[in-house]
């Protein structure tokens, strides 16, 4: 009985999480869409191919009149044939991202799945395929994607540092890779290297706490992850601010390198920043990507 | 208790605890404080990083000190400092505290409490057993310790009375059941009351005695007395002092039913003077009002006393039944009574028709037998309403038919036919005496002298109910005076005269006494024991040891004579008594009374009431110590930056933050006045719908300009006003454009549009349809309209008049087109009186400006212009429309001037000018 109610409770608490990342994640792509984007929602196969004649099996409505009222001849306006991009998604869900430095803010997994979804739902708006790396989601069209992808994006991972997923990668697809990228460089580095490998071309977005950037600790101090795996103590955090720094620094020089040498692109997100700003780097990233 | 440096200590080795200090000090100093845990994702990052010194920061000094201070006041604290100790080593063995507890000592009582309650705390430092024994209410003394009897001491009251004999006799009782020494404490109220010489010796025999007396003197108030139309007030004080002045305030209900202090009179004791007199006049009405006077600045019962009846002079009307026959005043029926009454009674002269509207206490009629029919409705309802009359019996009553069949509402009995004489020379039998009044009477107790005679007599019919009307009868059983309740009052009659022809009462002392049973008089004088004989007094108030009153409660009922002659006591409280409708005053001192100041044998000791309060300062001492540990603790925190200066320094920027968001509100609405007042603005409604809003304003803005370029009224931009949340008062003039969708302003708002309409404002309705409707309830602005404006103070409206002030307020028009032309436009409608002069164009209106304008032209519409000064939207067709346009701006100038400017223009003066423009 009690695991029955508990089972109902969660999943109620479950449920009740993914209309409001999904809604915040429609309002984000919304916000965008009412820019210069919007010929990406016509997209698939709008552009005008050529005339042809009418032929036995058209359909009347296929008919263009404009044209065919210049002789007598019915033509049929054909369209351009396009292939949609297939995007993979991978947005770590590990628990070190579980983590928000005062209660105003979101945590980084918020906004890194919040970043995610809207940025699907610009995606499949405009025609794509979205899917997440490895096997679990592969890309589709339509807006029960966006779903799915919403109810993947809301399960948690149990270790502190996720690495990449980089299994499954589509040959020649994009990618958009959201993290704090604060654990093993080596993961990146390995799934960046692979999907080079394969063509795969994509963004790198780290998504960081104002905290992580600026270490405003002092004192005595037992630093833990969040999962409590890693944990490091120090007598006097303030005399650790500036080697921190140094380190934050490189790691992210480090990102910069791996991505110049793979053809990727990275981006910094603090979760005290607005989350518009960064959806419409992320797209502008996409879409200059694309051409 | 050890003594160190004027501080003593109840525990001194407490003290030995703060050898323990350095060491603590060494011990604070090595340990570090404790790690803060923190969630980090980061923490990958700082791996491998190491710290530059291997010891962690330490306590710096002056946190160390923090707490060695806080360990110290600690452990002084616990040792137990007393300020002031106390040093004069008292006694051992059982202590007895003896009070007198009488009223005397109760101003002074809260300062005797509190040095009963210090000696108690000395006695329990020094582990005495105590007894109280207060002598105005002895009880078994009983030996217990110190703190038990602390918890009693509120319970400590002092009484209204002083201790007698017999409670002293029972004191001594008590005293000698006690076994064993002991030394007493005399708490005395330095009044002497018989019985304490064989006290004091008594307790000698067992004991130290010491004596506490303060030496502030003991005062007293006597009873007001009434004399010669003063009120005489007496105070006393015990022992000749130097010249001092009190002041006396009289206390009464005002005709609220409110307590309140009605008169103040000065008392000035001369110097070594026992007694200060004053005299206080009051008008009668004021003086039926003192309940009570009272020494101020004293909290006792002695320096209060109760007034009753005494006070009070009874209204009387005395109405004789014959004429007056001058120079016979001796033989005037009401002669004795007058005599009776001048002492107590105020009289109250004129017919009964006058008399009534008075309202008197008392009404006599004196052989009335005949009263018209008006005179005796009023009086029935004036009895009804409680008062008392009185009737005599005489020549003409015997002779009337009065009462005779029937019971006559006036008299208390049926009234047999003629009356009756014994004991005259032409009848039989002797005259008859009085026989003693029955038990129930309200003469109950009066002494018959045996010469009162009764001659002639009216007799009663002997009714079922006469024996219960009956409260005097003669010897032979007939009645004398009879009496029945008739409403709230009663009817009384004596069945002789009220001369002394038929009887001699009137001329004995029984008389008065009987006048004075039945209320007629009041005693003036101090009553006597005779007086009060046979009557019971029942408590209605009673006082306490402070003077002041509480309800009796069931206190059994006191006998008469008790009352002057008896002691106080338990039995009989001071307080206020009632028996029938009389009411006496029961006070702390009689007329009589002394204050006798208490002499001491020389070998007594007498000590003041001063106490050098102990002050135990541990309590202080402690709280400074977790002061000081609460201030280490935020220290702390602040110190191994859990506690983050960013955080302080976001609680002071919030704290600065949030004071000015309170005012913000204030702010704008301030800035908003500003705006609207520093020049002239046109403001429009905001309906909601932002294009009608939108045109409204640069309509507003078009007449803006227009009045700027043509005339000197230079108005800046217009406001758009929220109905719900702006001030109004500061437009001259509201366009309220109508949309049919807009919503209903609330109650408050309609409340702020009607104050504006009041002051002075006007509101220009446009339903804006003129093009598809006419004026009324036929379109959905117009509907909407009425909606709007039925909860608005509108006048009775009329389209404008020809010769109406808006029609040449500024240019001459003969209508008010706006984007459309045709209908017509509403205002307020001339007073009916309004005519034409005779030569006259103009008719002379009313005076104000009119609160609403209502058409349906859309002006704004025509007014509008665009940031360029271009016209928004079009009006009619070619020149002919822009004629109209022009005709529309001409409106708005006059409609503005008209606010503006008011009937100016309606003046009579412009007259001329303006025929001449019109050419005629």
């Amino acid at each position: 009985m009690n695991t029955a109610r508990t089972l109902r409770e969660r999943s109620e608490a479950e449920a009740s999480r993914l209309p409001p990342l999904l809604a915040r994640a429609e309002h984000l792509a919304g916000t965008v869409l009412l820019g210069d984007h919007g010929r990406r929602r016509s997209g698939l196969g709008d552009d005008f191919w050529q005339y042809r004649p009418a032929q036995i099996g058209d359909s009347r409505r296929m008919i263009d009149h404009r044209r065919s009222a210049r002789g007598d001849q019915q033509y049929v306006r054909e369209r351009e044939w396009q292939i949609a991009q297939s995007i993979m998604l991978w947005v770590d869900q590990g628990a070190s991202m579980r983590f928000a430095s005062d209660k105003m803010l979101p945590t980084k997994a918020d906004r890194a799945r919040l970043l995610g979804l809207a940025t699907a739902i610009l995606l499949v708006r405009g025609g794509e395929r979205v899917g997440l790396t490895g096997t679990t989601l592969p890309p589709r069209r339509g807006n029960a994607q966006i779903i799915r992808l919403a109810q993947a994006f809301s399960e948690d991972a149990e270790a502190d540092y996720s690495p990449p997923e980089h299994r499954a990668m589509t040959p020649h697809s994009r990618a958009v890779f959201i993290s704090d990228f604060l654990g093993p460089l080596d993961e990146v580095e390995l799934a960046l290297t692979k999907a080079a490998d394969r063509g795969v071309r994509g963004v790198l977005l780290q998504v960081l706490d104002p905290d992580e950037e600026n270490f405003p600790y002092r004192g005595r101090t037992v630093f833990e992850s969040v999962g409590g795996s890693v944990r490091h103590e120090t007598l006097k955090a303030g005399d650790l601010r500036v080697r921190y720094l140094d380190r934050l620094a490189r790691r992210k020089d480090d990102l910069t390198h791996l991505c110049r040498a793979t053809g990727w692109q990275l981006g910094l997100h603090h979760t005290g920043d607005s989350a518009q700003a960064a959806l419409l780097w992320l797209y502008r990233a996409l879409d200059g990507g694309a051409r | 208790m050890t003594v160190l440096a004027g501080i003593g200590f109840t525990a001194p080795w407490m003290l030995l605890g703060l050898l323990t200090l350095p060491i603590l000090w060494l011990i604070l100093r090595a340990v570090p404080p404790a790690p803060i845990r923190r969630l980090f994702p980061a923490v990958t990052l700082l791996l491998g990083l190491k710290d530059d010194e291997s010891v962690s920061d330490r306590t710096p000094w002056w946190l160390l000190l923090l707490r060695m201070l806080a360990a110290a006041a600690i452990i002084i604290g616990l040792a137990g400092p007393v300020l002031n100790p106390s040093r004069d080593e008292s006694g051992s063995g059982p202590l007895l505290l003896v009070l007198d507890a009488s009223w005397a000592g109760a101003t002074r009582w809260s300062a005797t409490l509190d040095q009963i309650d210090a000696q108690l705390t000395e006695a329990g430092r020094a582990g005495r057993p105590v007894s109280i024994l207060r002598l105005t209410e002895p009880e078994p003394p009983v030996f217990q310790a110190a703190e038990a009897w602390r918890n009693r001491l509120p319970g400590l009251v002092p009484q209204p009375w002083q201790p007698d004999e017999a409670q002293i006799e029972q004191a001594l009782a008590e005293l000698s059941t006690l076994e064993g020494d002991f030394d007493s404490h005399w708490f005395s109220d330095k009044l002497d009351y018989p019985g304490h010489g064989a006290l004091l010796s008594e307790l000698q025999t067992r004991g130290e005695v010491t004596v506490y007396q303060s030496p502030t003197p003991v005062v007293a108030v006597l009873p007001a007395t009434y004399q010669d139309g003063l009120i005489r007030l007496t105070a006393m004080r015990a022992t000749p002092g130097p010249a001092d002045r009190m002041t006396v305030n009289a206390q009464g209900r005002d005709p609220a039913g409110v307590m309140r202090l009605l008169q103040s009179a000065e008392l000035a004791f001369e110097s070594g003077a026992l007694i200060a007199q004053t005299n206080l006049s009051l008008p009668s009405e004021l003086r039926a009002r003192i309940t009570r006077f009272e020494l101020q600045g004293q909290r006792s019962a002695g320096a209060v006393t109760l007034t009753d009846d005494s006070l009070r002079r009874r209204e009387v009307a005395l109405i004789a039944g014959t004429v007056n026959r001058e120079g016979l005043e001796l033989l005037s029926p009401l002669h004795y009574l007058t005599q009776v009454l001048i002492p107590t009674a105020d009289f109250v002269d004129g017919g009964l028709s006058e008399v009534l509207p008075a309202n008197p206490d008392v009404i006599v009629l004196a052989d009335v037998a005949k009263l018209s029919l008006t005179e005796e409705a009023g009086l029935i309802e004036w009895v009804e309403q409680g008062g008392l009359l009185l009737r005599f019996a005489g020549p003409h009553m015997a002779a009337s038919d009065l009462g005779r069949d029937d019971e006559d509402t006036l008299l208390p009995v049926r009234l047999r036919s003629g009356g009756r004489s014994v004991g005259g020379a032409m009848s039989w039998g002797e005259a008859k005496g009085l026989a003693p009044f029955q038990e129930g009477s309200p003469f109950y107790g009066l002494q018959i002298p045996g010469d009162v005679t009764v001659t002639t007599q009216v007799m009663a019919q002997p009714d079922p109910n006469l024996a219960d009307r009956v409260i005097a009868s003669l010897s032979d059983g007939t009645p004398l005076v009879t009496r029945k309740p008739l409403g709230l009052g009663q009817v009384v009659l004596f069945h002789v005269t009220a001369d002394a022809e038929w009887s001699t009462l009137p001329l004995s002392g029984l008389f008065v006494e009987m006048l004075d049973r039945l209320a007629v008089a009041s005693a003036a004088k101090s009553r006597q024991v005779e007086q009060l004989q046979g009557t019971t007094w029942e408590p209605i108030q009673v006082m306490d040891g402070f003077g002041s009153l509480s309800d009796a409660g069931n206190l059994a009922g006191v006998d008469g004579p008790a009352l002057v002659s008896g002691t106080l006591g338990p039995d009989l409280r001071p307080g206020l008594y009632e028996s029938g409708k009389q009411k006496l005053a029961l006070n702390v001192l009689s007329g009589e009374s002394t204050l006798r100041p208490i002499t001491w044998p020389s070998d007594v000791p007498i000590k003041g009431q001063e106490i050098s309060s102990e002050t135990p300062i541990g309590g202080i001492l402690l709280s400074l110590a977790l002061i000081l540990l609460a201030v280490d603790v935020v220290a702390s925190l602040a110190l191994s930056g859990r506690l983050g200066m960013a955080r302080a320094a976001a609680v002071a920027l919030g704290a600065v933050l949030i004071a000015p968001q309170a005012h913000a509100q204030t702010q704008e609405e301030t800035e908003f006045a500003l705006q609207a007042t520093q020049e002239l603005v046109l403001a429009h409604v905001m309906t909601g719908n932002a294009q009608v809003d939108d045109i409204a304003y640069a309509g507003l803005q078009g007449l803006s300009q227009t009045l700027y370029f043509r005339t000197s009224v230079e108005p800046s931009e217009p406001i758009g006003v929220d109905l719900e949340r702006d001030e109004l008062a500061f437009f001259p003039l509201l366009y309220w454009p109508i949309t049919p969708e807009q919503t209903q302003p609330s109650a408050e708002a309609y409340a702020k549009l009607n104050a504006y309409l009041r002051s002075g404002g006007m509101i220009l309705f446009d339903t804006r349809d003129a093009n598809i409707a006419g004026f009324g309830a036929s379109s959905p602005n117009g509907r909407k309209l009425q909606q709007l404006a039925a909860p608005l103070n509108v006048p009775a409206l009329e389209p404008v008049p020809r010769d109406h002030v808006l029609t040449r307020a500024f240019y001459l028009l003969q209508d008010f087109p706006g984007r459309f032309a045709g209908t017509e436009v509403w205002v307020e409608a001339a007073p009916l009186d309004a005519e034409q002069i005779e030569g006259m164009p103009f008719r002379n209106l009313n005076d104000n400006v009119t609160p609403v304008v209502i058409g349906g032209n859309d002006w704004a519409g025509a007014w509008a212009i665009d940031r360029n000064g271009q016209a928004l939207l079009p009006v009619g067709r070619g020149y002919a429309g822009e004629r109209q346009r022009e005709l529309a701006n001409r409106f708005g100038v006059n409609l503005i001037m008209h606010v503006l400017t008011g009937n100016y223009k309606s003046d009579q003066v412009h007259v001329p000018a303006l025929l001449d423009r019109l050419g005629q």
